[in-house]
């Protein structure tokens, strides 16, 4: 099988967790290898899930951990 | 009994706050509340909500501590609790339809070659230089509501979260692949918002 850039989008998740048959894998490992356009899109696509999980993390704020420790007491007597 | 006896993890925590022990439970809420506050921040997009989520999963999970049996893993069967919690409460709320993303997913020619040139699909990895982390922060927030409700849970337990593939199909009670397929459409669209994003940055 000779991935094309398309095919190899569609299959780039299963690909990234291994989960692939060798043979195909060994494929897209080579298409990618050879491919800049593919070799960027794939560097971009792991980073958006890197800068999504950077920017959106939200620490639990002191005065809300104590609400919640307030009312699981009034409400689990 | 001996301290050193005790059953200090999760399970064994949830086996004795069923059986009444109140710190025992307060230790669950220790340990993860803060991991279920982010979720809930990230699923509803909103910390009030989140907060409301946050008080709304722990009781849930105290009153049905008893059908708890230790046949999934505690943070497993709790982060379905939120999770579930988390999608009640959204939904609960009157939300003006959001725009698709679609339009972000990657464009091909007939012969299945990326339209765009490297320089242009790399773009998305410069988007922290081009933008203040504030607005981006916000830009990636809206973009995570945008997605639709099935791809952004999935995305939010796997790659916010950062659960394992199959951790997330126990929670959603989907099957591995279908987690994957998901996750991998909300991370097409998400890296094509992104790109856009940095692309109109001058």
């Amino acid at each position: 099988m000779n991935p094309t850039c398309q095919s190899g989008v569609d299959l780039l998740m299963d690909y990234l967790e291994g989960v692939l048959a060798p043979g195909v894998q060994a494929s897209l490992e080579q298409h990618v290898a050879g491919c800049a356009r593919c070799t960027a899109f794939v560097a971009s696509y792991l980073e958006t899930t890197r800068v999504i999980r950077d920017v959106t993390a939200v620490p639990l704020p002191a005065d809300r951990e104590k609400a919640l420790l307030e009312f699981l007491r009034s409400r689990t007597k | 009994m001996v301290a050193a006896e005790r059953d200090d993890t999760d399970e064994g925590l949830a086996a004795r706050a069923a059986d009444g022990d109140a710190s025992a439970f307060e230790v669950l809420v220790k340990r993860y509340q803060a991991r279920v506050f982010g979720l809930a921040c990230r699923l509803t997009g909103s910390e009030d909500d989140a907060a409301d989520v946050l008080q709304d999963a722990f009781l849930q999970a105290f009153r049905h501590l008893g059908s708890f049996r230790g046949e999934a893993r505690f943070g497993t069967w709790l982060y379905r609790i939120a999770t579930n919690a988390a999608l009640m409460h959204r939904r609960s709320r009157a939300r003006r339809p959001a725009e698709p993303l679609d339009a972000f997913l990657p464009a091909f020619d007939d012969a299945g070659v990326h339209r765009a040139t490297p320089e242009e699909l790399r773009v998305a990895s410069r988007v922290e230089e081009l933008l203040d982390r504030q607005s981006l922060a916000r830009k990636a927030r809206e973009a995570v509501d945008r997605l639709p409700e099935s791809y952004r849970t999935a995305f939010v337990l796997r790659d916010l979260e950062d659960l394992p593939t199959g951790e997330v199909a126990e929670v959603l009670g989907i099957e591995p692949a279908a987690v994957r397929q998901r996750v991998h459409r909300a991370r097409l669209l998400l890296r094509g918002y992104l790109n856009a994003l940095a692309g109109a940055c001058p």
